[in-house]
């Protein structure tokens, strides 16, 4: 054996032992911010220091991080430990992402935890996961507006009229069914049953929204209520409580006096307001829970020790009992009203079918508050919903027909192209198509590898549908069940041809009004004499320069009910302000206004480019034809610029029907769904409902089947196919 | 000059003046329609931490105290000392992602666009249909088979890997624009450059590239700014702190219950920055390359 | 293999080419710093899928000889030009310049210059990165680059212009960069196609003499195309008329606009167009008159020598310059004068001979046309040595004279 072979024997040990070492680390995701992320990060370093174990935190946008972990854990890109909410267990663990936790949670630790947690990390007797801390509502109260705890909601809610003037009795979150929660359970309703069944359609869930229902007409809470104007209120004393979890307290600063209670009773015949509980646990992925290192790590932050930092550091209402007794944790009284709320809550079910449920319930909730709907009525409307989303999935299909037709298909491919092959000229013209051969086969390497094959992998998956782990052929059931509506009303809500008609609408005016709006701006500024035009142009560009995420989220804003921009200038115009997001119409053009304002910048640098090539003489001759303005724009720039703007107008109108964001954004579909077009709609399915990719898949198949099937229409109609394709 | 004509100029002149006027309102609202959401976010990001008595719904945004604090907890990382160096090495991710997608878009788009404008060939029609047809489709259904694709080439958490998944969604938009571009090119130049003596490949490189400058910044510029907005992909792909790139940065600032928009707010500026400051240098490119894109088919 | 045997065939269809060739290169001597080569095609078929372009030419340009291919749009002669270019490729047939067979070769091994209808200037070069582009792509030395464009810019007048961009200057300097960019190339053949439609009428004039003069100087191969017939005059040495993808005549220009070959050629050349009128042969005392369509002529028998046969139907063609107002003489038409056009040293009286008759256009010397008036009728004579007959249905001369392709 050479020197050399030994060398690289040398130098492979040398990176198995890197490898090795690396491997000795233990990868922990998490979602924390601020003061939580400074406690994990505090302890991360401890741990390094007293067990030599190096702790890699990688701090995950909460928006990716389910989507992550689905991604990267089932092909072991995964962490080891992640922390998360008890409650998507049921998902993760149907998805495979999280294995028992083993000698992370020895029976010997069960008093550690408090109970509730104990019991939200267990299914079957088995934990899934190191309990850390409890999260649940509570209730906020303004000291000075507030000075002794309420009774109830109720006794609050009718105190309004003491407060000082645009002051709300409670502020909260009341369009969403998580906050809605503690006063669905304090008048006797739930959401699941025990065995999964959705039990929000109830007398007593009726009852519940019959009694918020009330509270909002009653000017005592606030309208269309985001979590950021809860906070706004309370923090600027225009709430005399608002209802919300341990978060906000870090939001509030130090100049307002303010406690924080448990949730008192309902009142008006409800009971106590029981929120739902949320143990956030570290779990263990597969591969972390056949690390010892992993275990030990994770079962070392549930600890006394680790606990009491969280609580002092993160300000976190630790699951751990004995942390309680530590001294610097004991008085923290914000601390103690959360762990006293969390003995009061009820632990979130963690079957799959919770992540179903929150949809209906939220879209009832909402139309009860709207008074689009009575509460008997919405609470069927959401049994409908919920039902349509977790129907069980086709029966598995045989796989031969659509062997056979694949088979067809092939044959036909290849009798075609040997015909083509052997019709004459075709080898003169191969052999003239080798150069240009030598140009394109990069991109089309490219194009094929990472794009093609991964829509086409995606469209596939619109054959099957089940869990992910463990998908089933079902043949075209998936598109069955779209188009006829899943055996509902063809016209009803959520129906594929109604949403179609949404989109082609939504398409269709955005459009219209993108090249308005382009070609109006565009003609304004070629004028030869334009004073301040590099200017105008600078700033009539900036939508697209700044990133549609947050601009959409602005937009939001300024749509608000009671706080919004919009609102106020219509006010100040005397006009009366219009619930924006209550109403089809009002929605869908909040949806418009948002993205024809993002969109309309690109049609205006498309339109200026193409009057550039509009030759002056044309429109002097046009003009000295006795042409006025109007007719010169109508009967020649128009013509002569629409062919070139045509691509980007095609363009345009595939990219708006496909427009995910700003509908998700800013509308999120409301009202009740009506505002949400194809794609938003195949979005819901793929993560919001069951977590039905092949349904989801299907959509998307659909959409790129109407896009293409559109654009060679209008190719056609325009004779300007060439143009594009 | 006669009289008549002159009195004739006198009032055209007096029209112009109207028409200016109107023309000029017109621009300013637009203006103020393009910037009223944008100085939200300006304000937003203007306003420190305590929201004291900022319900938004003032009609003109207008920090009532502005201070730097959000811009200053976003440079600094969201933390103190290394994290602010972080924060500098983020906006390094970001700028190498974003720089690479655009020159890998740039260097795979122009000799197909080129191919595609100028030469007959088998396929071509198909390869464009193809190429339109990749736009249609929802990218909600290729996210998963992507992730397999990257880990099979072991490209995962890697800004390689970043950089392959943006350049791909960019080249079949390259590819439209640039073939537009190169379309306009006349084809008398290159053709001079053969007689000349220069190869295909040669007239191609030193004659229709140069004279296609103008589309080829304008695409890398798109290339660039995809990239460099990208967010969901990013948190997907990217697993170390030190690799990901700013609008994931960005996200953090954003959790399930409560959001911090000020600094989220001030980020989004930091981003917008580097985009607008290329928007203003490429202005004159945006259009004329645009034009050459957009236009003749 | 194809190639070769279609390449023999052709060379065997045409065995030996115009043997004029050999008479017209005895200035090759001076001025030698363009190679000067022969060029020759055969049997060039080229056509755009079933839409025939080129069907069988056959050109020959002798060393330093400035041919000049003239035709109406769509005959096939920039494709011809663009066959020799290298830029197309020919169906059949074969390239030879300078005793090589470069028909499968790529322009840039065929030493060939070209000028652009439109002029073709890189954009992103200055006049001189211009001109050098060329030479750099062939390796030529700096030193030399530098003296060689020296040399054409002074003899272009260039020198002011050698920084600028294309987009700074005017049409006129873009066609002399131009031309520039082929001059300094030191080329085996200069392809010329349309230079100058871009320009206007003036400058036209001005620069056609310029590129004569240049030829004559530096004497180079030429291929010029055209399809203004009075450049095609003025500057060739052989002008090669084509129409419909094929050559229809080919001389020295006078020659051929004085015998034209057929009615095509002789209508194409000289402006205002040959006046064409149908008619038959008579013989009268002895003497073959052409009569028809309101002319009744005497015609030259020697010329038309064996095809003059008693009541043969002709196209009886003269051109507008060749009618004399009738003195004394017996007129050999009246023309019912429409309009008149005076250009001062001269006329075009517009007209018909008869009531149904074609439109006729016959010149006048000035002093005749003040007194022409419209509404009047002039008595015209032609020369019967002027008088053009062409076969009605063939369309070809009756000529045994005029020159035969």
């Amino acid at each position: 054996m050479s020197a050399r072979a030994v060398l690289t024997a040398c130098a492979l040990a040398s990176v198995l032992a890197t490898v090795t070492s690396a491997h000795a680390d233990v990868a922990v995701w998490h979602a924390y911010r601020g003061a939580e992320e400074r406690a994990l990060v505090e302890l991360a370093g401890r741990y390094e220091a007293e067990r030599g174990v190096h702790v890699d935190l990688l701090a995950i946008p909460f928006e990716a991080y389910t989507s992550k972990l689905a991604a990267a854990v089932p092909h072991a890109h995964g962490p080891d430990v992640f922390i998360e909410a008890h409650e998507r267990l049921g998902v993760y663990l149907a998805s495979g992402l999280v294995a028992p936790v083993g000698d992370a949670f020895p029976d010997v630790d069960v008093t550690r935890y408090d109970a509730t947690a104990v019991r939200a990390v267990t299914i079957d007797g088995v934990r899934f996961a190191v309990p850390l801390a409890n999260k649940c509502l509570a209730l906020y109260v303004n000291d000075a507006l507030v000075p002794e705890s309420p009774s109830s909601i109720d006794a609050l809610a009718k105190r309004a009229p003491t407060f000082p003037p645009g002051t709300y009795a409670l502020a909260y979150e009341a369009q969403s069914a998580y906050f809605h929660a503690p006063f669905l359970h304090a008048f006797g309703g739930a959401m699941l049953t025990d065995d999964g069944r959705f039990a929000f359609a109830s007398a007593e869930s009726a009852r519940s929204l019959a009694f918020v229902r009330d509270l909002a007409r009653s000017s005592a809470v606030p309208e269309e209520p985001s979590g950021d104007l809860v906070t706004k209120l309370f923090a600027s004393g225009h709430a005399a409580a608002v209802i919300s979890g341990p978060w906000l307290s870090s939001e509030l600063g130090e100049a307002l006096k303010y406690r924080i209670e448990p949730l008192p009773d309902a009142g008006a015949g409800g009971g106590r307001m029981r929120p739902f509980l949320t143990v956030e646990g570290a779990f263990t992925t597969p591969t972390g829970a056949t690390r010892d290192e992993a275990r030990a790590f994770a079962r070392w932050l549930g600890g006394d020790a680790s606990a009491v930092v969280r609580a002092t550091v993160g300000q976190q209402v630790v699951a751990n009992v004995a942390a309680w007794s530590d001294p610097r944790v004991a008085a923290n009284a914000h601390l103690r009203a959360f762990h006293e709320a969390a003995a009061n809550a009820l632990p979130m079910p963690t079957s799959t079918r919770m992540r179903a449920a929150w949809e209906p319930a939220n879209k009832a909730i909402q139309k009860v508050l709207r008074g689009d709907a009575e509460p008997a009525d919405a609470v069927l409307e959401a049994q409908h919903r919920f039902d349509d989303a977790t129907r069980p999935p086709p029966a598995p299909a045989s796989p031969t027909p659509a062997l056979l037709i694949l088979g067809a298909l092939l044959t036909a491919l290849a009798f075609f192209g040997v015909k083509r092959a052997r019709a004459p000229g075709f080898g003169a013209e191969l052999r003239a198509s080798v150069p240009a051969y030598k140009y394109v086969v990069h991109a089309a390497v490219a194009v094929v590898a990472l794009v093609i094959l991964p829509l086409t992998a995606g469209a596939l998956t619109s054959f099957f549908a089940g869990p992910r782990d463990a998908p089933r052929y079902v043949g075209v059931e998936n598109y069955v069940a779209i188009l006829t509506a899943r055996g509902g009303d063809l016209l009803g809500h959520g129906s594929f041809y109604v949403t179609l008609l949404v989109t082609v609408l939504w398409t269709v005016t955005n459009v219209t009004l993108h090249v308005a709006l382009g070609l109006t701006l565009g003609i304004a500024l070629s004028r030869p004499l334009l004073r301040l035009k590099t200017v105008y142009r600078v700033l009539l560009i900036i939508p697209w320069a700044v990133p549609s995420y947050v601009t959409a989220l602005a937009w939001k804003g300024m749509f608000h009910r009671q706080f919004g921009a919009i609102n106020a200038v219509l006010k100040a115009l005397g006009a009366e302000p219009v619930s924006w997001f209550s109403h089809f119409s009002t929605a869908f053009a909040a949806n418009v206004a948002t993205n024809v304002w993002l969109g309309f910048p690109f049609m205006m640098v498309v339109t200026l480019g193409a009057l550039t090539s509009i030759s002056k003489e044309v429109l002097e001759a046009a003009e000295v034809d006795g042409a006025t303005r109007f007719q010169r724009f109508r009967l020649v720039t128009l013509p002569l610029v629409m062919p070139a703007l045509l691509p980007s107008v095609v363009l345009g109108a595939v990219w708006t029907f496909n427009m995910f964001n700003v509908v998700y954004l800013v509308s999120g579909g409301e009202p009740d769904g009506a505002t949400d077009i194809l794609v938003s709609e195949a979005y819901r399915w793929a993560f919001t409902r069951d977590a039905q990719y092949g349904y989801a898949a299907a959509y998307a198949v659909l959409i790129f089947g109407l896009l293409a099937l559109g654009t060679r229409l209008t190719g056609r109609l325009t004779r300007k196919d060439a143009a594009l394709a | 000059m006669s009289a008549p004509s002159s009195t004739r100029s006198r009032s055209r002149t007096g029209a112009e003046i109207a028409e200016s006027v109107a023309v000029h309102t017109a621009l300013l609202l637009a203006v103020a329609f393009a910037l009223y959401p944008v100085l939200w976010v300006v304000t937003l990001a203007l306003t420190s931490g305590g929201l004291g008595g900022q319900a938004g719904s003032a009609i003109l945004p207008f920090p009532t105290s502005p201070s730097l604090d959000n811009f200053r907890i976003v440079l600094g990382g969201g933390g103190g000392g290394s994290r602010a160096w972080l924060f500098w090495q983020q906006v390094g991710n970001s700028l190498v992602v974003s720089l690479a997608t655009a020159f890998v878009a740039v260097a795979i788009a122009t000799p197909a666009a080129y191919a595609i404008a100028r030469f007959r060939f088998i396929g071509s029609r198909a390869g464009m249909r193809t190429l339109l047809a990749t736009q249609m489709f929802p990218a909600v259904a290729s996210a998963v088979p992507l992730y397999l694709l990257l880990d099979a080439l072991h490209l995962l958490d890697s800004r390689a890997g970043l950089v392959f998944v943006y350049a791909s969604t960019a080249v079949p938009f390259a590819i439209f624009q640039l073939r537009g571009a190169f379309v306009t090119i006349p084809i008398d130049i290159e053709e001079a450059a053969m007689v000349d003596g220069a190869t295909r490949t040669q007239a191609f490189v030193r004659v229709v590239l140069p004279a296609a400058r103008p589309a080829i910044a304008v695409t890398a510029l798109f290339a660039f700014m995809s990239a460099w907005n990208e967010f969901i992909l990013a948190a997907t792909l990217l697993s170390r702190e030190t690799a990901f790139t700013l609008p994931v940065v960005l996200q953090r600032y954003v959790g399930e219950h409560d959001a911090a928009w000020g600094p989220f707010a001030a980020g989004a500026i930091v981003v917008s920055v580097p985009v607008m400051a290329l928007f203003y240098i490429a202005q004159r490119q945006l259009i004329s390359g645009l034009t050459a894109g957009g236009v003749k088919g | 293999m194809d190639d070769v045997s279609l390449q023999t065939e052709s060379a065997l269809r045409v065995p030996s080419s115009p043997a004029h060739a050999a008479g017209t290169s005895t200035k090759s001597a001076v001025a030698a710093s363009p190679r000067q080569a022969r060029c020759v095609m055969r049997g060039i078929e080229k056509s755009y899928g079933t839409l025939p372009i080129l069907r069988g030419v056959d050109l020959d340009i002798p060393e330093g000889s400035f041919a000049v291919l003239v035709g109406p749009s769509g005959c096939g002669k920039s494709t011809l030009l663009r066959v020799v270019a290298g830029l197309e490729t020919a169906d059949r047939g074969s390239v030879e310049i300078a005793q090589r067979d470069v028909t499968r070769m790529p322009p840039r091994d065929r030493d060939v210059a070209m000028v652009f209808q439109s002029y073709a200037l890189y954009p992103h070069l200055t006049v001189r990165e211009n001109l050098a582009f060329g030479l750099k792509l062939r390796g030529v030395a700096p030193a030399e680059i530098a003296k060689r464009i020296a040399e054409a810019s002074s003899m272009l007048g260039l020198d002011g212009l050698l920084g600028r961009l294309p987009k700074d200057m005017s049409g006129g300097q873009r066609q002399r960069v131009a031309m520039g960019r082929a001059i300094v190339r030191h080329a085996n053949l200069y392809l010329f196609d349309e230079p100058l439609s871009n320009l206007d009428a003036a400058l036209r004039a001005e620069v056609r003499v310029e590129i004569r003069r240049l030829h004559d100087r530096l004497d180079a191969t030429t291929l010029y195309v055209t399809h203004d017939q009075v450049e095609a005059m003025t500057l060739a040495d052989t002008l090669w008329v084509m129409n419909g993808g094929v050559v229809e005549q080919r001389g020295a220009p006078l020659d051929v606009y004085e015998r034209p070959r057929s009615r095509f050629v002789a209508t194409f050349l000289g402006s205002p167009q040959m006046n064409l009128v149908e008619g038959v042969l008579v013989r009268r005392d002895g003497q073959w008159l052409a009569d028809g369509g309101g002319i009744v002529t005497p015609i030259d028998d020697e010329r038309f020598g064996g095809a003059l046969t008693e009541g043969r139907a002709v196209s009886i063609g003269v051109r507008p310059h060749d009618f004399e107002v009738a003195g004394t003489a017996k007129a050999a038409a009246t023309l019912r004068v429409e309009i008149v056009e005076a250009l001062g040293f001269e006329a075009f009286a517009h007209g018909w001979l008869r009531a149904s008759g074609p439109r006729i256009i016959a010149r006048l010397e000035a002093h005749h046309a003040r007194r022409a008036r419209a509404g009047e009728a002039i008595a015209l004579t032609v020369d019967p040595a002027r008088v053009h007959l062409f076969d009605p249905s063939t369309g070809l001369s009756l000529d045994a004279h005029a020159s035969r392709v």
